[in-house]
């Protein structure tokens, strides 16, 4: 079961950000708390760049691996907690929490 | 939470768009039979706990509207279906799980769980925009 590995127990980034209702083309988005970037990866499909952060190493490498694997080439991927991100002011047009509050 | 959302709000340009997203444990998960859009046979509730972590980010948000660092644009919810191959797997995922509660309340004998099952939970969001920093007030 579980085809999707983890991600499958949360909505499809395509499913989620179409909830949204935001229009992602051109913009810097920030996914907070991204896991396996689930949803940074559905985010690059419009953004102009996507910056996923994560305190979980190993959540990042299979991020990573995926971004690979996918071809996906604008976002990187980042260890950083909620609470102090280590990113200057007014650096992203959209960020996002989802499942981190 | 707050320092999080604080956060958010300083790496934002003017206006900038910030989503919270999180599964609504106010909102009972229904166990569905057959599909994803089969009969409610059950629900599954959520644990006290995080249903007290819920409570503290739903007040670490209204305090940074208070506060006036974002104004809200929009709310909304979406449904989310978890595929299980039967009862077993579905208490093998609940034993577990850090948000849903340990067990399902059945609403049908467990002659008419007809397998596959779905477990059909919330998920809400707010869309928040980005104040002006003019418009800042302390705690």
């Amino acid at each position: 079961m579980f085809p999707g590995g983890l991600g499958y127990l949360r909505p499809p980034a395509e499913i989620e950000l179409g909830a949204y209702g935001l229009d992602l083309r051109g913009l810097r988005v920030a996914d907070i708390g991204t896991g396996e970037g689930r949803l940074a990866l559905g985010a690059a499909r419009d953004a102009a760049s996507v910056l996923a952060v994560d305190p979980d190493r190993g959540a990042l490498a299979r991020g990573r691996a995926e971004a690979r694997r996918q071809g996906v080439s604008n976002v990187k991927f980042s260890e950083g907690a909620a609470q102090s991100l280590r990113l200057p002011d007014a650096s992203f047009d959209v960020v996002i929490f989802s499942w981190t509050l | 939470m707050v320092d999080a959302l604080t956060e958010a709000h300083r790496i934002l340009v003017e206006r900038g768009v910030f989503v919270d997203a999180r599964p609504d444990s106010r909102v009972l998960a229904r166990v569905r039979a057959r599909s994803a859009r089969g009969r409610v046979i059950g629900t599954v509730g959520t644990q006290r706990p995080t249903k007290t972590d819920d409570v503290m980010s739903d007040r670490a948000v209204r305090e940074v509207l208070r506060r006036k660092l974002f104004r809200s644009r929009r709310r909304g919810r979406l449904w989310h279906a978890i595929p299980f191959e039967d009862e077993a797997e579905l208490n093998d995922y609940l034993r577990d799980h850090l948000r849903f509660s340990r067990r399902v309340e059945w609403r049908v004998p467990r002659a008419r769980r007809h397998n596959p099952l779905f477990v059909e939970r919330a998920v809400r969001f707010k869309i928040l925009e980005k104040r002006s920093n003019d418009g800042l007030t302390s705690a």
